[in-house]
């Protein structure tokens, strides 16, 4: 034992720059690089299913082709969003018991509220009530397991006429309006479990919440155009200009509100220049470097704004072929900047010492719990989970389309 | 019965809700560990438990029976508020039965508290190893005596 602490300690001794309180210095990093996709996941939840609604609450036509397949993104997603955390924990084998003793004045505890009423009562039930309608045709239709499985999900009901049909869409209708408030809450709230620490400079900030929803949006925006372009791909089928066009319009305009509100944190912290100022120009100018200037604002930030730009001026003159290219790019930017985005928040604020004075850094382990290989290894279940939910529910590309109905413009009133 | 009648779908939820809430209650009287919430918001046992490990330091007195020389020594120098153990290792075993031995103790252990570092108190004496006069501490220190050379 005697062993370990001294080599961790002369391991660790030549990491540290400035003055570092002695039992900050022999710790790299708690919250590990599984931290940094948690956010990053919930963010592009609430992204894709925020985009979602706005076919349902918005009644923007255009985007009807993505809908379902961005609500079924946000399932596959939200599915593993606590993966890395269960993880993180140390003990995965033991998630029942958060569950079981729910603990009503700790903020990371109440997280499971969020987080059930989100998948339960928002994207579960908006989900079943569209698809009720495919659930029963195809429960008559499909036989052997996969007909069990609709069979199953119908929940025994096959009353398809118009008045019920009805009702599923004046329900899903209701379900997406409660569910952007609640979309913004599940990604706001992991802004709040940041921007709450006010010990900490890099953390503690109002602006924090909004900071992870808007990033969130472009992110799930990003996603859907991604995931979109690439199963058309897979498909051989060819992509909806008006679709696209209309995504990329969406996503730009969330870009440039999450860069303004970005640069805004950026000017109010310099500008207020309060006492940890000092550090975090250090953070800026060398411990996050690459992922801040060149990553989150470069790749993340600036390419994607010039491309998007310039296509929402030029789009007539820009070939269809160049256009799809360029917002598949930017799409995959983004996703990678907003990526960096995590990683800048998460690690830049255990970076520096409470002192103020000094700073440590992160080598990232390769293999074991926190390290990077089980990271990617979550990374890629979202995808998979997402092909089998494809593969159910939307083999047909006709199904691509929200079910019909929509509410009545009298119904509505 | 009821006064309006519920769709088919709704009340097929509503069903479907009360399944899931009430399997939830019914996996928390079994699931929850039994002497949870005794003390506080955690498993009473667990203080059992924990209590009823075996310890693995013996503490400077445990030393004295057989060590007392090296007891004197180091209370005579500048390393007297060092216990024997933060530089050999948990020894109760040893202090059990002298066949088994503690950890070597290695020169490396003398910079967890001698590296220099701007956190650390003026008055302990730091060193920056690099610049020092050589990596084998005991060829120039004597451990137990800090202020003498061999
Ligand atoms: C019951 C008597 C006894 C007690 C108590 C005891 N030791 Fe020892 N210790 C010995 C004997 C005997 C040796 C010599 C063994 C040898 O050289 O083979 C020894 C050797 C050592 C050595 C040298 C090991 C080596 O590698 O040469 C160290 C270090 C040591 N003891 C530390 C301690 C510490 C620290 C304690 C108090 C926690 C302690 N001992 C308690 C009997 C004891
Ligand atoms: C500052 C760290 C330090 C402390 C504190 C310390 N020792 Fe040691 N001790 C050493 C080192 C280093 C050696 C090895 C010396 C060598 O290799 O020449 C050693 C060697 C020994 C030995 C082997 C025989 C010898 O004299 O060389 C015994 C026995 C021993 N220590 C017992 C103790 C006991 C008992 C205490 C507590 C009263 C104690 N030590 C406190 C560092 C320490
Ligand atoms: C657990 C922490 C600790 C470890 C390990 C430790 N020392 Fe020390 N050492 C001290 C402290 C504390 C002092 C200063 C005490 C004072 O000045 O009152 C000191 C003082 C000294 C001094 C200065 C003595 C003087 O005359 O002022 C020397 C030399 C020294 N240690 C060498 C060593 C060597 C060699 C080792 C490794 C065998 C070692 N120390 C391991 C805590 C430690
Ligand atoms: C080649 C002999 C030699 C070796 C090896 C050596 N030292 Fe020293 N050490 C000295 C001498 C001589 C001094 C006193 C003169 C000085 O301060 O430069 C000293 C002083 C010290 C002091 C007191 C510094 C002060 O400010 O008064 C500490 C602490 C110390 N050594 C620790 C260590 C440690 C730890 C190691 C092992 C990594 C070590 N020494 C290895 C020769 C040595």
């Amino acid at each position: 034992m005697i062993n370990e602490v001294t080599n961790l300690v002369v391991e660790a001794l030549p990491q540290v720059q400035g003055y570092v309180y002695p039992n900050e210095a022999n710790v790299h990093p708690v919250w590990s690089v599984l931290i940094v996709i948690y956010p990053y996941i919930t963010g592009l939840v609430a992204g894709a299913f925020i985009m979602a609604s706005l076919v349902r609450v918005f009644n923007v036509k255009a985007l009807a082709p993505v809908y379902r397949l961005s609500m079924l993104t946000a399932l596959a997603f939200l599915l593993c969003a606590t993966l890395p955390l269960l993880c993180h924990l140390g003990h995965p084998e033991r998630n029942y018991e958060v569950m079981m003793t729910p603990h009503m004045t700790s903020p990371m505890a109440i997280f499971g509220f969020v987080y059930a009423w989100y998948l339960m009562a928002v994207l579960l039930l908006e989900l079943w009530f569209d698809f009720r309608q495919d659930f029963v045709r195809w429960s008559k239709t499909t036989p052997g397991f996969q007909g069990l499985i609709y069979r199953v999900l119908t929940l025994g009901v096959t009353d398809l006429s118009e008045k019920s049909v009805r009702l599923d869409m004046k329900m899903e209708w209701v379900l997406s309006i409660i569910g952007i408030p609640s979309a913004f809450l599940l990604h706001g709230y992991v802004g709040f479990i940041f921007g709450s620490i006010k010990a900490n400079p890099w953390w503690g900030n109002v602006l924090m919440p909004i900071m992870f929803i808007l990033s969130a949006i472009v992110s799930g925006i990003a996603l859907c155009v991604f995931n979109y372009i690439v199963l058309s791909w897979i498909r051989r089928k060819a992509v909806d200009m008006r679709c696209l066009d209309a995504m990329a319009m969406f996503l730009f305009y969330a870009l440039v509100v999450d860069a303004v509100i970005e640069g805004l944190d950026v000017f109010h912290r310099g500008f207020a220049a309060e006492e940890g100022f000092a550090v975090l120009q250090t953070m800026i100018r060398e411990k996050l470097f690459y992922t801040l200037n060149i990553g989150q604002a470069g790749i993340g930030t600036l390419l994607p704004l010039v491309m998007l730009g310039s296509l929402q001026l030029l789009r007539k003159r820009v070939p269809e072929a160049a256009r799809r290219t360029m917002i598949f790019f930017s799409g995959a930017m983004i996703l990678f900047g907003v990526l960096m985005m995590r990683w800048n928040v998460v690690m830049g604020g255990q970076f520096f010492s409470k002192s103020f004075r000094g700073v440590m850094s992160y080598k990232t382990e390769f293999a074991g719990q926190e390290g990077w290989l089980l990271a990617a290894v979550i990374m890629c279940l979202p995808p998979i989970i997402l092909t089998v939910l494809v593969k159910l529910f939307l083999s047909d590309s006709k199904e691509l389309q929200p079910s019909e109905h929509l509410p009545e413009p009298s119904a509505k009133t | 019965m009821l006064p309006f009648k519920l769709p088919p779908q709704i009340l097929r939820l509503v069903l479907v809700a009360m399944a899931i809430v009430g399997s939830y209650f019914a996996a928390r009287s079994f699931l929850v560990p039994p002497s949870f919430g005794e003390y506080g918001w955690y498993r009473g046992d667990a203080l059992g438990e924990i209590a009823s490990r075996t310890p693995v330091f013996a503490g400077k007195q445990a030393c004295d029976e057989c060590h007392s020389e090296i007891l004197h020594k180091l209370a005579a120098d500048k390393h007297k508020t060092l216990s024997c153990e933060g530089c050999h290792g948990v020894s109760r075993e040893h202090s059990n039965n002298p066949d088994v031995l503690p950890v070597k103790a290695t020169g490396s252990h003398c910079i967890r508290c001698h590296e220099a570092n701007l956190a650390r108190p003026a008055w302990l004496k730091q060193i920056v190893v690099k610049d020092h006069y050589g990596p084998k501490c005991t060829e120039c220190h004597v451990p137990h005596q800090p202020s003498k050379t061999p």
